[in-house]
């Protein structure tokens, strides 16, 4: 069997914001993917099949994919519904990549939605948790990252000083990104360090805002793509690997990324990546606190373990450093969880492409993005200006 | 992620696609076809038991304008039955022998007569208990590979040709009498692989109500009236069996009905050849269609 070659020729954002009271959750859907569609000037009967991402628990709408027929411009055409935790945008664009590659279909569009302010998020987050186990201590996205912060601290010695240089970095780049939910110009170290705590050692800007947004992509097939893009942003890998269930069964977890090290190790097989720091010109990462930018620089082996305060006391994943890292503000400056995942590889694909704006980095021509939620998923794609042979 | 680590997919590729399991089907053959696996383990689970259906189903319908009334599947279901009882002719007498035909051919349920379908007690008009395929806990497991891997392993296998889906609209913006994504997506499927329908040896119909049944039997070509239901309920005597192990009706749970459909097939096929339409559903009313084709290699 042989892949098929994909690309990414399109993508489409929504602002973020904490509170889209002008839109339903479904027109905030439809928001994005007429930016991607008309970024092309494609038509929906142009779209092969149609591929959905969303929490459902979130907003609290069982099979919100049937509802959004509409929305999703989906009515007569295949659409796949995934659910896999906070990874669910980048499965989505995984599965985008399959299901083109695979040669069964030619175009495909992709979207990720989230109105995390039509419902209760961490009360659905809190139910991901063992109800005897888990759930009285690890409640919700914060819980888990304090814990996990907490033992990657013991491990590698980052201080909480160089995970508020990760914070501030995140939201001076984001200011450059106009669909960011956060603009912040003013912010600095001290604000960072001196905002509340909301579980040791996270203060309040060391953790992602609660964002309501949606993202979309189109991924197309070889000539496909060609004729749509200048410069499509090819898929090189596309690469999963999740975790064990419980957070015990998988000690230090925020430390030892078990799951990211190993859809690390294999989509850089498949992309014959051998040096991540020199072979990437751009990273777009799944960083929902500060702390875990680091960790997760660590486990992708763009630095040594251990060595995530160095990458940001040397500037190295700054705008302007040898391997620029979320350059769009990352998950710390807009986070609509059932997009946020595809948001990563869709800024990775604009810089790639050459079309990311103001945030663009120069002469970019291989990129990172990941995804991670649920319980400690990774997907990981590498986008590339070359047509893979 | 609660089936992670008993599925063995811990540092493995796992997805979760949300819909009946012939889609989590369609979306492995692509993952086998392009390369990026050899094998892979296809899994449906569904725990009803453990659940509040109503409160769930409830939670499927618009927030704004419909939940208000309460409804669930089954409301949908009733509403849906009038209509299509109304444009076909067939009634709940008709329904009923898909039921006790599905539950003489079930392995885990107890036979019920047309009269015990009749007779049960009434949920939504004109539907009764029985209509509707009893809750269920049930998993169901297939494993897929690319032909090298097959032969590899000298097993004959069954043949996963492909398949096609289509999304419907709404349950309150199209005709719930008629179920032409479902005819869309088969005629998508055989076309593809250049199969007439007359070929089918097995087709395995999967919505949790007996009338959705013949409404799909229908859509799919099996005819209409009295004939549409006699190859529903057995006893016509013409190849292309439908339901032969009585489907859904005959004990499975949501999201797990196609897929388990397609393991039933599997096991058919392969000691007798053939060829197998597998349809699953999913949504409100049977909004969704997919449909997946099979073929004993002989």
């Amino acid at each position: 069997m042989t892949a098929v070659p994909a690309a990414i020729v399109a993508t489409g954002q929504t602002k973020h914001a904490s509170r889209r009271l002008d839109v339903s959750m479904a027109e905030m859907a439809r928001e994005a993917i007429d930016r991607c569609l008309g970024a092309r000037g494609l038509a929906f009967d142009e779209i092969d099949a149609v591929v959905a991402g969303n929490m459902e628990m979130f907003e609290g709408i069982y099979l919100v994919d049937q509802f959004f027929i509409d929305a999703l411009g989906a009515l007569g055409k295949p659409l796949f519904k995934l659910n896999t935790g906070g990874t669910v945008g980048a499965s989505v664009a995984v599965a985008c990549y399959h299901l083109v590659a695979s040669g069964r279909y030619r175009t495909i569009l992709g979207v990720g939605f989230e109105k995390q302010s039509d419902g209760s998020t961490q009360a659905a987050i809190t139910t991901v948790g063992d109800p005897i186990w888990e759930r009285a201590v690890m409640a919700g996205a914060i819980g888990n990252f304090a814990t996990m912060a907490s033992t990657y601290i013991h491990e590698s010695g980052v201080t909480e000083l160089q995970a508020a240089k990760v914070a501030v970095k995140a939201r001076l780049n984001a200011c450059r990104n106009p669909y960011a939910h956060l603009h912040l110009p003013d912010i600095t170290v001290e604000q960072v360090l001196e905002s509340e705590y909301l579980a040791h050692p996270i203060h309040r800007l060391d953790m992602c805002p609660s964002s309501d947004g949606a993202c979309a992509i189109v991924m197309a097939a070889e000539s496909e793509a060609e004729r749509l893009a200048e410069h499509p942003a090819w898929v090189h890998a596309a690469a999963t690997a999740h975790d064990q269930q419980y957070m015990g069964d998988s000690p230090k977890r925020l430390a030892v990324m078990r799951s990211l090290r190993a859809a690390a190790a294999k989509g850089y097989r498949q992309a014959g990546i051998s040096d991540p720091f020199h072979d990437f010109d751009v990273a777009e990462i799944y960083e929902p606190a500060s702390y875990a930018e680091l960790a997760m620089c660590e486990n992708l082996g763009i630095c040594e373990m251990g060595g995530g305060g160095r990458l940001i006391d040397e500037g190295l994943t700054q705008m302007d450093g040898p391997l620029p890292v979320n350059p769009s503000g990352g998950v710390l400056s807009a986070n609509p969880v059932g997009a946020t995942a595809l948001i990563r590889v869709a800024e990775a694909a604009l810089q790639v492409m050459g079309e990311a704006g103001d945030h663009q980095v120069d002469g970019v021509r291989r990129a990172l993005a990941t995804g991670y939620g649920g319980n400690a998923w990774t997907d990981l794609m590498v986008l590339s200006r070359e047509r893979p042979s | 992620m609660a089936v992670n680590e008993v599925a063995g997919g811990t540092l493995g590729s796992e997805a979760k696609v949300a819909a009946d399991g012939v889609m989590a089907l369609l979306y492995a053959i692509a993952r086998v076809q392009d390369g990026d696996q050899h094998l892979n383990l296809v899994v449906a689970h569904s725990k009803e038991s453990q659940a509040d259906p109503h409160g769930i189903e409830l939670a499927g319908f618009d927030p704004y304008y419909e939940r208000a009334l309460d409804p669930d599947d089954t409301v949908a279901a009733g509403l849906q039955a009038g209509l299509y009882y109304a444009r076909s002719g067939l009634g709940p007498a008709d329904a009923a022998r898909v039921v006790a035909a599905a539950r003489a051919r079930s392995e885990v349920l107890d036979d019920v007569t047309v009269e015990d379908v009749l007779a049960s007690a009434p949920t939504c008009d004109p539907l009764r208990e029985l209509d509707r395929a009893p809750r269920m806990d049930a998993a169901t497991a297939l494993v897929i590979c690319d032909e090298s891997t097959m032969r590899a392993r000298d097993r004959s296998g069954v043949r996963l040709v492909g398949g096609a889906a289509r999304a419907g609209a709404w349950w309150t913006a199209r005709d719930l009498a008629r179920a032409d994504e479902a005819r869309d997506a088969a005629d998508e499927a055989l076309a593809l692989e250049g199969w007439e329908p007359s070929s089918l040896t097995r087709i395995e119909i999967n919505a949790p109500f007996a009338f959705q049944q013949l409404l799909i039997g229908e859509a799919l070509g099996l005819g209409d009236g009295e004939s549409l239901v006699r190859r529903l309920a057995g006893g016509d005597g013409t190849a292309g069996r439908v339901n032969a192990d009585g489907g859904w009706l005959a004990g499975s749970a949501t999201s797990v009905a196609g897929l388990a459909a397609c393991g039933h097939a599997v096991a058919e096929l392969r000691d007798r050849g053939g060829r197998a339409l597998i349809h699953g559903a999913t949504g409100i009313c049977a909004q969704s269609h997919a449909i997946a084709l099979l073929e004993g290699v002989a």
